[in-house]
Protein backbone atom coordinates (compact mmCIF):
# COMPACT_ATOMS: atom_id res chain seq x y z
CA UNK A 1 0.00 0.00 0.00
CA UNK A 2 1.44 3.63 -0.77
CA UNK A 3 1.36 6.04 2.31
CA UNK A 4 -1.16 8.39 1.95
CA UNK A 5 -0.47 12.29 2.40
CA UNK A 6 -3.35 15.45 2.92
CA UNK A 7 -1.02 17.94 0.83
CA UNK A 8 -3.44 21.01 1.08
CA UNK A 9 -6.63 21.96 2.42
CA UNK A 10 -9.19 24.67 2.71
CA UNK A 11 -12.80 25.73 4.04
CA UNK A 12 -15.49 28.11 2.88
CA UNK A 13 -17.23 30.34 5.95
CA UNK A 14 -19.56 27.97 7.62
CA UNK A 15 -23.35 29.69 8.16
CA UNK A 16 -25.76 30.95 5.70
CA UNK A 17 -24.09 31.91 2.81
CA UNK A 18 -25.47 33.77 -0.19
CA UNK A 19 -23.25 32.14 -3.23
CA UNK A 20 -24.92 29.05 -5.43
CA UNK A 21 -23.40 25.67 -4.22
CA UNK A 22 -21.48 25.35 -7.38
CA UNK A 23 -20.13 28.72 -6.27
CA UNK A 24 -19.06 27.38 -2.54
CA UNK A 25 -17.93 23.84 -4.40
CA UNK A 26 -15.57 25.55 -6.26
CA UNK A 27 -14.20 28.43 -3.89
CA UNK A 28 -13.09 25.30 -1.33
CA UNK A 29 -11.46 23.46 -4.13
CA UNK A 30 -9.68 26.27 -5.28
CA UNK A 31 -8.34 27.42 -1.55
CA UNK A 32 -7.08 23.51 -1.18
CA UNK A 33 -5.50 23.57 -4.58
CA UNK A 34 -3.47 27.00 -3.90
CA UNK A 35 -2.83 25.23 -0.13
CA UNK A 36 -1.48 22.47 -1.90
CA UNK A 37 0.82 24.72 -4.31
CA UNK A 38 -0.42 22.79 -7.39
CA UNK A 39 -2.38 23.10 -10.29
CA UNK A 40 -5.49 21.62 -11.51
CA UNK A 41 -3.65 19.66 -14.12
CA UNK A 42 -1.94 17.52 -11.51
CA UNK A 43 -5.21 15.86 -10.29
CA UNK A 44 -6.33 12.65 -11.15
CA UNK A 45 -9.96 12.54 -10.31
CA UNK A 46 -12.24 14.47 -7.28
CA UNK A 47 -14.79 12.84 -4.80
CA UNK A 48 -17.50 15.01 -3.88
CA UNK A 49 -19.76 14.37 -0.53
CA UNK A 50 -23.00 16.05 -1.09
CA UNK A 51 -26.63 15.09 0.87
CA UNK A 52 -29.26 17.82 -0.71
CA UNK A 53 -28.09 19.67 -3.97
CA UNK A 54 -31.40 19.37 -4.97
CA UNK A 55 -32.16 22.37 -2.89
CA UNK A 56 -30.05 24.63 -4.77
CA UNK A 57 -30.78 22.91 -8.13
CA UNK A 58 -27.67 20.68 -8.54
CA UNK A 59 -26.62 17.64 -8.36
CA UNK A 60 -23.77 15.60 -10.05
CA UNK A 61 -22.02 18.54 -8.86
CA UNK A 62 -18.85 17.06 -9.46
CA UNK A 63 -18.15 17.76 -13.44
CA UNK A 64 -19.56 21.08 -12.85
CA UNK A 65 -16.58 21.67 -10.45
CA UNK A 66 -14.20 19.79 -12.72
CA UNK A 67 -15.29 22.12 -15.39
CA UNK A 68 -15.09 25.14 -13.57
CA UNK A 69 -11.34 24.52 -12.46
CA UNK A 70 -10.34 23.82 -16.09
CA UNK A 71 -10.13 20.14 -16.29
CA UNK A 72 -13.54 18.79 -17.62
CA UNK A 73 -12.43 16.01 -18.82
CA UNK A 74 -11.04 14.21 -15.07
CA UNK A 75 -13.52 11.86 -13.92
CA UNK A 76 -15.59 12.24 -10.42
CA UNK A 77 -17.58 10.47 -8.29
CA UNK A 78 -20.57 12.50 -5.97
CA UNK A 79 -21.12 10.73 -2.73
CA UNK A 80 -23.90 10.55 -0.31
CA UNK A 81 -23.72 9.09 3.04
CA UNK A 82 -25.95 11.66 5.02
CA UNK A 83 -23.71 13.95 7.55
CA UNK A 84 -20.95 11.11 7.24
CA UNK A 85 -20.66 11.94 3.45
CA UNK A 86 -17.62 13.96 4.05
CA UNK A 87 -15.32 11.66 5.60
CA UNK A 88 -17.01 8.07 3.84
CA UNK A 89 -15.99 10.38 0.19
CA UNK A 90 -12.70 10.84 2.09
CA UNK A 91 -12.17 7.54 2.53
CA UNK A 92 -13.12 6.00 -0.69
CA UNK A 93 -10.31 8.67 -1.98
CA UNK A 94 -7.59 7.12 0.51
CA UNK A 95 -8.36 3.78 -0.98
CA UNK A 96 -7.59 4.49 -4.39
CA UNK A 97 -4.39 6.58 -3.28
CA UNK A 98 -3.30 3.68 -1.18
CA UNK A 99 -4.32 0.84 -3.91
CA UNK A 100 -1.45 2.75 -6.35
CA UNK A 101 -4.71 3.61 -8.72
CA UNK A 102 -4.49 7.42 -8.44
CA UNK A 103 -1.58 10.10 -7.23
CA UNK A 104 -3.46 12.32 -6.69
CA UNK A 105 -7.09 13.93 -6.01
CA UNK A 106 -9.36 16.32 -5.08
CA UNK A 107 -11.90 16.23 -2.00
CA UNK A 108 -14.49 18.14 -2.03
CA UNK A 109 -17.50 18.10 0.71
CA UNK A 110 -20.50 20.68 0.42
CA UNK A 111 -24.21 21.97 1.37
CA UNK A 112 -26.44 24.60 0.59
CA UNK A 113 -29.75 24.33 2.67
CA UNK A 114 -30.22 27.19 4.81
CA UNK A 115 -32.31 29.27 2.11
CA UNK A 116 -34.65 26.13 2.46
CA UNK A 117 -36.02 27.17 5.96
CA UNK A 118 -36.42 25.55 9.20
CA UNK A 119 -39.36 22.99 8.32
CA UNK A 120 -37.73 22.02 4.78
CA UNK A 121 -34.56 20.76 6.28
CA UNK A 122 -35.75 19.15 9.80
CA UNK A 123 -38.24 17.46 6.92
CA UNK A 124 -35.92 16.21 4.19
CA UNK A 125 -33.10 15.50 6.68
CA UNK A 126 -35.67 12.90 8.73
CA UNK A 127 -35.01 11.15 5.93
CA UNK A 128 -31.82 10.10 6.57
CA UNK A 129 -33.44 8.01 9.45
CA UNK A 130 -34.68 4.27 8.79
CA UNK A 131 -37.73 6.15 7.16
CA UNK A 132 -40.11 3.53 7.74
CA UNK A 133 -39.55 3.00 11.70
CA UNK A 134 -38.62 6.40 12.38
CA UNK A 135 -39.26 9.22 10.33
CA UNK A 136 -42.84 7.98 9.35
CA UNK A 137 -43.58 8.48 12.84
CA UNK A 138 -42.57 12.20 13.61
CA UNK A 139 -38.98 11.79 14.37
CA UNK A 140 -36.28 14.22 13.56
CA UNK A 141 -32.71 14.08 13.76
CA UNK A 142 -32.84 16.29 16.89
CA UNK A 143 -35.68 14.10 18.15
CA UNK A 144 -33.62 10.81 17.66
CA UNK A 145 -30.97 11.80 19.37
CA UNK A 146 -33.01 13.26 22.04
CA UNK A 147 -33.97 9.65 22.40
CA UNK A 148 -30.24 8.97 22.61
CA UNK A 149 -29.96 11.14 25.25
CA UNK A 150 -32.96 10.32 27.64
CA UNK A 151 -31.55 6.60 27.38
CA UNK A 152 -28.08 7.68 28.67
CA UNK A 153 -30.07 10.21 31.32
CA UNK A 154 -31.96 7.31 32.63
CA UNK A 155 -29.00 4.70 32.55
CA UNK A 156 -25.93 7.00 33.84
CA UNK A 157 -27.94 8.82 35.95
CA UNK A 158 -26.77 12.08 34.24
CA UNK A 159 -28.36 15.86 34.16
CA UNK A 160 -29.37 18.04 30.96
CA UNK A 161 -26.73 20.14 32.53
CA UNK A 162 -24.12 17.98 32.03
CA UNK A 163 -25.02 18.08 28.14
CA UNK A 164 -25.14 21.93 28.31
CA UNK A 165 -21.26 22.04 29.76
CA UNK A 166 -20.50 20.18 25.88
CA UNK A 167 -22.15 22.92 24.03
CA UNK A 168 -20.50 25.66 26.24
CA UNK A 169 -17.29 24.29 25.39
CA UNK A 170 -17.15 24.02 21.61
CA UNK A 171 -18.63 27.57 21.46
CA UNK A 172 -15.34 28.51 23.21
CA UNK A 173 -13.27 26.91 20.82
CA UNK A 174 -15.92 28.24 17.82
CA UNK A 175 -14.99 31.60 19.23
CA UNK A 176 -11.26 31.08 18.30
CA UNK A 177 -12.37 29.69 14.64
CA UNK A 178 -12.62 32.61 12.16
CA UNK A 179 -14.35 30.08 9.83
CA UNK A 180 -17.40 29.16 12.64
CA UNK A 181 -20.44 29.26 12.30
CA UNK A 182 -21.54 30.59 15.59
CA UNK A 183 -18.72 32.57 16.81
CA UNK A 184 -20.19 33.62 20.67
CA UNK A 185 -19.67 32.58 23.99
CA UNK A 186 -22.65 30.99 25.68
CA UNK A 187 -23.12 30.04 29.33
CA UNK A 188 -24.46 27.02 30.95
CA UNK A 189 -27.96 29.11 31.67
CA UNK A 190 -27.91 30.17 28.09
CA UNK A 191 -28.36 26.55 26.70
CA UNK A 192 -30.68 25.46 29.59
CA UNK A 193 -32.77 28.80 28.81
CA UNK A 194 -32.72 28.11 25.45
CA UNK A 195 -35.95 26.19 23.52
CA UNK A 196 -36.69 23.07 23.51
CA UNK A 197 -36.43 21.50 20.00
CA UNK A 198 -36.61 17.76 20.94
CA UNK A 199 -36.69 17.20 25.16
CA UNK A 200 -34.44 17.11 26.77
CA UNK A 201 -32.66 18.68 23.87
CA UNK A 202 -32.64 22.32 23.59
CA UNK A 203 -31.32 25.10 20.65
CA UNK A 204 -28.42 25.17 22.13
CA UNK A 205 -27.82 21.50 22.27
CA UNK A 206 -28.55 21.24 18.75
CA UNK A 207 -25.56 22.00 15.83
CA UNK A 208 -27.20 24.69 13.13
CA UNK A 209 -28.24 24.25 9.66
CA UNK A 210 -25.21 25.07 7.86
CA UNK A 211 -23.94 26.21 4.65
CA UNK A 212 -19.87 25.67 3.88
CA UNK A 213 -17.88 23.54 1.50
CA UNK A 214 -14.68 22.08 2.58
CA UNK A 215 -11.41 20.22 -0.17
CA UNK A 216 -8.77 18.71 0.52
CA UNK A 217 -5.82 17.66 -1.54
CA UNK A 218 -4.93 13.32 -0.68
CA UNK A 219 -2.21 12.26 -2.17
CA UNK A 220 0.67 9.62 -2.54
CA UNK A 221 3.97 10.21 0.03
CA UNK A 222 5.76 10.12 -3.79
CA UNK A 223 3.58 13.29 -4.68
CA UNK A 224 3.31 14.64 -1.20
CA UNK A 225 7.44 14.93 -1.30
CA UNK A 226 7.82 16.04 -5.13
CA UNK A 227 5.82 18.69 -4.59
CA UNK A 228 6.93 20.05 -1.32
CA UNK A 229 5.14 22.46 1.03
CA UNK A 230 3.37 21.02 4.49
CA UNK A 231 1.76 17.93 4.73
CA UNK A 232 0.48 15.28 7.08
CA UNK A 233 0.28 11.78 6.71
CA UNK A 234 -3.31 9.97 7.21
CA UNK A 235 -1.87 6.41 8.88
CA UNK A 236 -4.96 5.00 10.09
CA UNK A 237 -8.70 4.42 8.77
CA UNK A 238 -11.38 2.79 9.37
CA UNK A 239 -15.00 2.42 8.58
CA UNK A 240 -17.97 0.29 10.48
CA UNK A 241 -22.07 0.17 10.31
CA UNK A 242 -24.84 0.30 13.10
CA UNK A 243 -28.82 -1.16 13.03
CA UNK A 244 -30.00 1.87 10.86
CA UNK A 245 -33.20 2.87 13.27
CA UNK A 246 -31.71 2.98 17.19
CA UNK A 247 -34.53 0.50 18.38
CA UNK A 248 -32.31 -1.93 16.22
CA UNK A 249 -29.61 -1.38 18.57
CA UNK A 250 -28.45 -4.05 21.38
CA UNK A 251 -27.65 -0.07 24.05
CA UNK A 252 -28.86 3.07 22.59
CA UNK A 253 -26.50 4.83 24.50
CA UNK A 254 -23.49 3.71 22.25
CA UNK A 255 -22.58 3.62 18.47
CA UNK A 256 -21.57 0.76 17.75
CA UNK A 257 -20.10 1.89 14.02
CA UNK A 258 -17.75 4.18 15.88
CA UNK A 259 -16.59 1.54 17.81
CA UNK A 260 -15.86 -0.37 14.57
CA UNK A 261 -14.27 2.19 13.06
CA UNK A 262 -12.18 3.06 15.79
CA UNK A 263 -11.09 -0.02 16.42
CA UNK A 264 -10.56 -0.26 12.95
CA UNK A 265 -8.12 2.38 12.31
CA UNK A 266 -6.04 2.49 15.71
CA UNK A 267 -5.36 -1.28 14.90
CA UNK A 268 -4.05 0.64 10.52
CA UNK A 269 -2.28 3.37 12.31
CA UNK A 270 -0.28 1.38 15.51
CA UNK A 271 -1.71 3.76 18.69
CA UNK A 272 -4.35 3.16 20.80
CA UNK A 273 -6.52 6.16 21.93
CA UNK A 274 -4.31 7.00 24.54
CA UNK A 275 -2.16 8.04 21.69
CA UNK A 276 -4.51 10.74 20.12
CA UNK A 277 -3.73 14.56 20.75
CA UNK A 278 -6.60 15.75 19.47
CA UNK A 279 -10.27 14.61 17.89
CA UNK A 280 -12.68 16.37 15.61
CA UNK A 281 -15.33 13.96 16.53
CA UNK A 282 -19.19 14.20 15.28
CA UNK A 283 -21.18 16.45 18.07
CA UNK A 284 -24.55 16.92 15.86
CA UNK A 285 -25.58 17.31 19.32
CA UNK A 286 -24.28 17.71 23.04
CA UNK A 287 -25.06 14.09 23.72
CA UNK A 288 -23.20 12.94 20.40
CA UNK A 289 -20.12 14.11 21.77
CA UNK A 290 -20.61 12.36 25.16
CA UNK A 291 -21.40 9.21 23.39
CA UNK A 292 -18.34 9.86 20.72
CA UNK A 293 -15.87 9.98 23.31
CA UNK A 294 -16.32 6.90 25.22
CA UNK A 295 -17.33 5.33 22.02
CA UNK A 296 -13.81 6.16 20.71
CA UNK A 297 -12.06 5.02 23.91
CA UNK A 298 -11.01 8.09 25.51
CA UNK A 299 -13.03 7.24 28.37
CA UNK A 300 -15.21 4.55 29.93
CA UNK A 301 -18.99 3.93 29.21
CA UNK A 302 -20.82 6.29 31.46
CA UNK A 303 -17.72 8.88 32.11
CA UNK A 304 -17.99 10.86 29.39
CA UNK A 305 -20.34 13.80 31.36
CA UNK A 306 -17.46 13.20 33.94
CA UNK A 307 -14.82 14.38 31.95
CA UNK A 308 -16.66 17.30 30.61
CA UNK A 309 -17.60 18.65 34.01
CA UNK A 310 -13.77 18.45 35.10
CA UNK A 311 -12.76 19.89 31.75
CA UNK A 312 -10.77 17.12 30.15
CA UNK A 313 -11.96 17.83 26.77
CA UNK A 314 -11.28 21.61 26.78
CA UNK A 315 -8.63 23.39 24.46
CA UNK A 316 -5.46 22.21 25.75
CA UNK A 317 -6.47 19.63 28.27
CA UNK A 318 -6.31 16.03 28.60
CA UNK A 319 -7.64 15.68 24.95
CA UNK A 320 -9.01 18.26 22.99
CA UNK A 321 -11.94 17.47 21.93
CA UNK A 322 -13.30 19.84 18.35
CA UNK A 323 -10.33 22.30 19.02
CA UNK A 324 -12.01 23.60 16.02
CA UNK A 325 -15.66 24.53 17.72
CA UNK A 326 -17.15 21.12 16.28
CA UNK A 327 -20.62 20.48 14.24
CA UNK A 328 -21.97 22.66 17.09
CA UNK A 329 -19.89 25.84 17.19
CA UNK A 330 -17.78 25.70 13.82
CA UNK A 331 -21.52 24.48 12.02
CA UNK A 332 -22.53 21.56 10.14
CA UNK A 333 -22.61 21.68 6.32
CA UNK A 334 -24.39 18.37 6.21
CA UNK A 335 -21.66 16.89 3.27
CA UNK A 336 -18.95 19.24 3.62
CA UNK A 337 -18.65 18.62 7.55
CA UNK A 338 -16.52 15.09 7.79
CA UNK A 339 -14.05 17.19 4.90
CA UNK A 340 -13.96 19.58 6.95
CA UNK A 341 -12.75 17.83 9.80
CA UNK A 342 -9.65 16.89 8.10
CA UNK A 343 -9.49 20.32 7.07
CA UNK A 344 -9.11 21.73 10.80
CA UNK A 345 -6.44 18.55 11.16
CA UNK A 346 -4.52 19.68 8.21
CA UNK A 347 -4.35 23.30 9.84
CA UNK A 348 -3.84 21.70 13.64
CA UNK A 349 -0.91 19.90 12.42
CA UNK A 350 0.75 22.11 9.75
CA UNK A 351 0.76 25.20 12.63
CA UNK A 352 -1.80 27.46 10.86
CA UNK A 353 -4.34 27.32 13.87
CA UNK A 354 -4.04 30.32 14.97
CA UNK A 355 -5.16 31.17 18.46
CA UNK A 356 -7.26 27.77 18.80
CA UNK A 357 -3.67 25.72 18.48
CA UNK A 358 -3.07 22.50 20.50
CA UNK A 359 0.19 22.50 21.85
CA UNK A 360 2.78 20.06 20.71
CA UNK A 361 0.18 17.81 19.07
CA UNK A 362 1.01 15.02 16.89
CA UNK A 363 -1.55 12.81 15.90
CA UNK A 364 -5.35 14.06 15.46
CA UNK A 365 -8.31 11.81 14.47
CA UNK A 366 -11.32 12.82 12.89
CA UNK A 367 -14.60 11.02 13.61
CA UNK A 368 -17.84 11.64 11.24
CA UNK A 369 -21.00 9.21 11.29
CA UNK A 370 -24.46 9.40 9.11
CA UNK A 371 -28.05 9.92 10.50
CA UNK A 372 -27.71 8.07 13.90
CA UNK A 373 -24.19 6.84 13.54
CA UNK A 374 -25.71 3.95 11.45
CA UNK A 375 -22.51 4.73 9.26
CA UNK A 376 -19.19 5.87 10.27
CA UNK A 377 -15.43 6.56 9.35
CA UNK A 378 -12.52 7.11 11.82
CA UNK A 379 -9.26 8.50 10.15
CA UNK A 380 -6.12 8.89 11.74
CA UNK A 381 -3.41 11.26 10.92
CA UNK A 382 0.08 12.09 11.98
CA UNK A 383 2.42 14.98 11.64
CA UNK A 384 5.49 14.49 9.42
CA UNK B 1 -48.92 -7.99 0.61
CA UNK B 2 -45.28 -6.47 0.87
CA UNK B 3 -44.03 -6.68 4.05
CA UNK B 4 -44.19 -3.21 4.80
CA UNK B 5 -47.96 -3.28 4.26
CA UNK B 6 -48.04 -6.71 6.25
CA UNK B 7 -46.28 -4.61 9.67
CA UNK B 8 -48.87 -1.94 9.14
CA UNK B 9 -51.94 -4.68 8.58
CA UNK B 10 -50.80 -6.17 12.11
CA UNK B 11 -50.17 -2.78 13.73
CA UNK B 12 -53.90 -2.08 12.91
CA UNK B 13 -54.59 -4.95 15.21
CA UNK B 14 -52.32 -3.93 18.00
CA UNK B 15 -49.83 -6.90 16.88
CA UNK B 16 -46.01 -6.67 16.01
CA UNK B 17 -45.46 -8.91 13.03
CA UNK B 18 -41.55 -10.66 13.56
CA UNK B 19 -39.56 -13.28 11.51
CA UNK B 20 -37.70 -16.08 13.83
CA UNK B 21 -34.76 -17.46 12.32
CA UNK B 22 -35.62 -21.36 11.59
CA UNK B 23 -31.86 -22.22 11.90
CA UNK B 24 -30.83 -20.55 15.25
CA UNK B 25 -33.96 -18.84 16.48
CA UNK B 26 -32.71 -15.43 16.44
CA UNK B 27 -35.82 -12.83 16.31
CA UNK B 28 -36.30 -9.93 13.84
CA UNK B 29 -38.63 -7.12 13.25
CA UNK B 30 -40.26 -8.48 10.23
CA UNK B 31 -38.34 -6.26 7.76
CA UNK B 32 -35.17 -8.26 7.87
CA UNK B 33 -34.29 -10.91 4.97
CA UNK B 34 -31.53 -12.61 6.28
CA UNK B 35 -30.60 -13.08 9.96
CA UNK B 36 -28.57 -10.83 11.69
CA UNK B 37 -27.26 -13.68 13.68
CA UNK B 38 -26.23 -16.68 11.30
CA UNK B 39 -26.97 -15.08 8.14
CA UNK B 40 -29.87 -17.82 7.21
CA UNK B 41 -32.72 -16.37 5.01
CA UNK B 42 -35.23 -19.30 6.63
CA UNK B 43 -37.87 -16.85 8.83
CA UNK B 44 -40.78 -18.26 10.56
CA UNK B 45 -43.74 -15.48 11.20
CA UNK B 46 -44.26 -14.92 14.81
CA UNK B 47 -46.88 -12.50 15.68
CA UNK B 48 -46.39 -10.69 18.95
CA UNK B 49 -48.76 -8.44 21.09
CA UNK B 50 -47.72 -5.07 21.13
CA UNK B 51 -47.67 -4.29 24.30
CA UNK B 52 -44.48 -3.52 26.11
CA UNK B 53 -42.63 -0.71 27.74
CA UNK B 54 -41.05 2.73 27.15
CA UNK B 55 -37.61 2.18 27.33
CA UNK B 56 -36.91 6.02 25.42
CA UNK B 57 -38.44 8.86 23.78
CA UNK B 58 -38.68 12.35 23.04
CA UNK B 59 -41.14 15.32 22.90
CA UNK B 60 -40.77 17.20 19.66
CA UNK B 61 -41.39 20.84 19.43
CA UNK B 62 -40.16 21.25 16.19
CA UNK B 63 -41.57 18.85 13.87
CA UNK B 64 -41.13 17.88 10.17
CA UNK B 65 -43.81 18.45 7.51
CA UNK B 66 -47.22 17.08 8.75
CA UNK B 67 -46.64 16.88 12.11
CA UNK B 68 -47.47 20.36 13.03
CA UNK B 69 -51.21 20.12 13.99
CA UNK B 70 -50.02 17.22 16.28
CA UNK B 71 -47.34 19.33 17.85
CA UNK B 72 -46.11 18.42 21.14
CA UNK B 73 -46.10 14.91 20.27
CA UNK B 74 -43.73 12.28 21.50
CA UNK B 75 -41.75 9.91 19.43
CA UNK B 76 -41.05 6.75 21.31
CA UNK B 77 -39.23 3.64 21.35
CA UNK B 78 -41.03 0.58 23.33
CA UNK B 79 -39.47 -2.57 24.54
CA UNK B 80 -41.71 -5.52 23.68
CA UNK B 81 -42.78 -7.21 26.93
CA UNK B 82 -41.51 -11.04 26.58
CA UNK B 83 -38.74 -10.41 23.82
CA UNK B 84 -35.70 -8.37 23.64
CA UNK B 85 -37.20 -6.48 20.58
CA UNK B 86 -37.95 -2.97 20.67
CA UNK B 87 -40.32 -1.07 18.15
CA UNK B 88 -40.65 2.59 17.51
CA UNK B 89 -43.90 4.99 16.82
CA UNK B 90 -45.54 8.20 17.38
CA UNK B 91 -47.31 8.58 20.60
CA UNK B 92 -49.98 12.13 20.64
CA UNK B 93 -50.86 13.96 23.43
CA UNK B 94 -47.41 14.12 25.04
CA UNK B 95 -46.45 18.04 26.58
CA UNK B 96 -43.71 17.50 29.30
CA UNK B 97 -41.77 14.35 30.60
CA UNK B 98 -43.84 14.06 33.29
CA UNK B 99 -46.09 13.08 31.12
CA UNK B 100 -44.21 9.74 30.40
CA UNK B 101 -41.81 8.58 32.12
CA UNK B 102 -39.21 5.83 31.10
CA UNK B 103 -40.99 2.53 31.87
CA UNK B 104 -44.47 3.46 31.57
CA UNK B 105 -46.33 0.65 29.93
CA UNK B 106 -47.66 1.29 26.32
CA UNK B 107 -49.07 -0.67 23.38
CA UNK B 108 -48.97 -0.54 19.63
CA UNK B 109 -52.85 0.15 18.86
CA UNK B 110 -52.52 1.61 15.11
CA UNK B 111 -50.92 2.69 12.24
CA UNK B 112 -51.40 6.07 10.29
CA UNK B 113 -50.33 9.41 8.69
CA UNK B 114 -48.13 9.22 11.61
CA UNK B 115 -46.77 6.03 10.90
CA UNK B 116 -47.01 2.94 13.98
CA UNK B 117 -49.26 4.60 16.74
CA UNK B 118 -48.67 3.90 20.04
CA UNK B 119 -50.54 4.71 23.33
CA UNK B 120 -50.39 4.28 27.06
CA UNK B 121 -51.87 0.95 28.22
C1 LIG C 1 -32.30 23.72 16.18
C2 LIG C 1 -32.94 24.04 14.84
C3 LIG C 1 -34.31 23.39 14.74
C4 LIG C 1 -33.08 25.57 14.68
O1 LIG C 1 -33.67 25.81 13.42
P1 LIG C 1 -33.10 26.97 12.49
O2 LIG C 1 -33.85 26.95 11.20
O3 LIG C 1 -31.64 26.86 12.40
O4 LIG C 1 -33.51 28.23 13.30
P2 LIG C 1 -33.44 29.73 12.83
O5 LIG C 1 -32.59 29.88 11.60
O6 LIG C 1 -34.84 30.21 12.79
O7 LIG C 1 -32.65 30.39 14.01
C5 LIG C 1 -33.24 31.01 15.11
C6 LIG C 1 -32.14 31.65 15.94
O8 LIG C 1 -31.42 30.65 16.64
C7 LIG C 1 -30.04 30.68 16.29
N1 LIG C 1 -29.65 29.30 16.13
C8 LIG C 1 -30.11 28.45 15.21
N2 LIG C 1 -29.60 27.24 15.41
C9 LIG C 1 -28.81 27.34 16.48
C10 LIG C 1 -28.02 26.42 17.15
N3 LIG C 1 -27.99 25.15 16.75
N4 LIG C 1 -27.32 26.82 18.23
C11 LIG C 1 -27.37 28.10 18.64
N5 LIG C 1 -28.14 29.03 18.03
C12 LIG C 1 -28.83 28.65 16.97
C13 LIG C 1 -29.96 31.41 15.00
O9 LIG C 1 -28.72 32.07 14.86
C14 LIG C 1 -31.09 32.39 15.14
O10 LIG C 1 -30.65 33.46 15.94
P3 LIG C 1 -30.98 34.97 15.51
O11 LIG C 1 -32.48 35.01 15.48
O12 LIG C 1 -30.33 35.76 16.59
O13 LIG C 1 -30.35 35.10 14.16
C15 LIG C 1 -32.05 23.50 13.73
O14 LIG C 1 -30.86 24.23 13.73
C16 LIG C 1 -31.77 22.03 13.83
O15 LIG C 1 -32.63 21.19 13.64
N6 LIG C 1 -30.49 21.65 14.07
C17 LIG C 1 -30.07 20.30 13.97
C18 LIG C 1 -29.62 20.00 12.57
C19 LIG C 1 -29.47 18.54 12.30
O16 LIG C 1 -30.29 17.73 12.67
N7 LIG C 1 -28.41 18.15 11.62
C20 LIG C 1 -28.15 16.79 11.33
C21 LIG C 1 -27.53 16.18 12.51
S1 LIG C 1 -27.35 14.45 12.40
ZN1 LIG D 1 -30.21 -17.27 12.45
Amino acid sequence: MEKVCVLGAGSTKYGKLADSIADITTHASVAAIESAGISPKDIDASYISNVFGVADKQVHIGPVLMSRLGIPDKPSLTIESACGSGSVSFREAYANVAAGFYDCLLVTGVEKVTHTGTEWTTTYFAYCSDFFYEGQAGASFPGLFASMARAYMTEFNTTEEDFARVAVKNHDNGVLNPKAHMQKKITIDDVMNSAVVASPLKLFDCCPFSDGASSVILCSEKFAKEHGGDYVECIGSGRGGSPAALQGRDHMTTIPSTKLAAASAYKMAGITAKDVDFAEVHDCFTIAEVVDTEDLGFFEKGKGVEAVREGRTSLNSDISINPSGGLKSKGHPIGATGVGQVVEVYDQLTGNAGERTVKDAKIGLTHNFGATGASCAVHVFQSV
Amino acid sequence: MSIEEQVIENAKNGKLLTHKCTDCGYLHLSTAYFCRECGSKGFEDVLLDGVGKVATYTIITVPPAGFEKYTPYAFVVLKLDNSDLRISGFMGGIATPADLPVGTPAKITGFDERGIIIEKQ
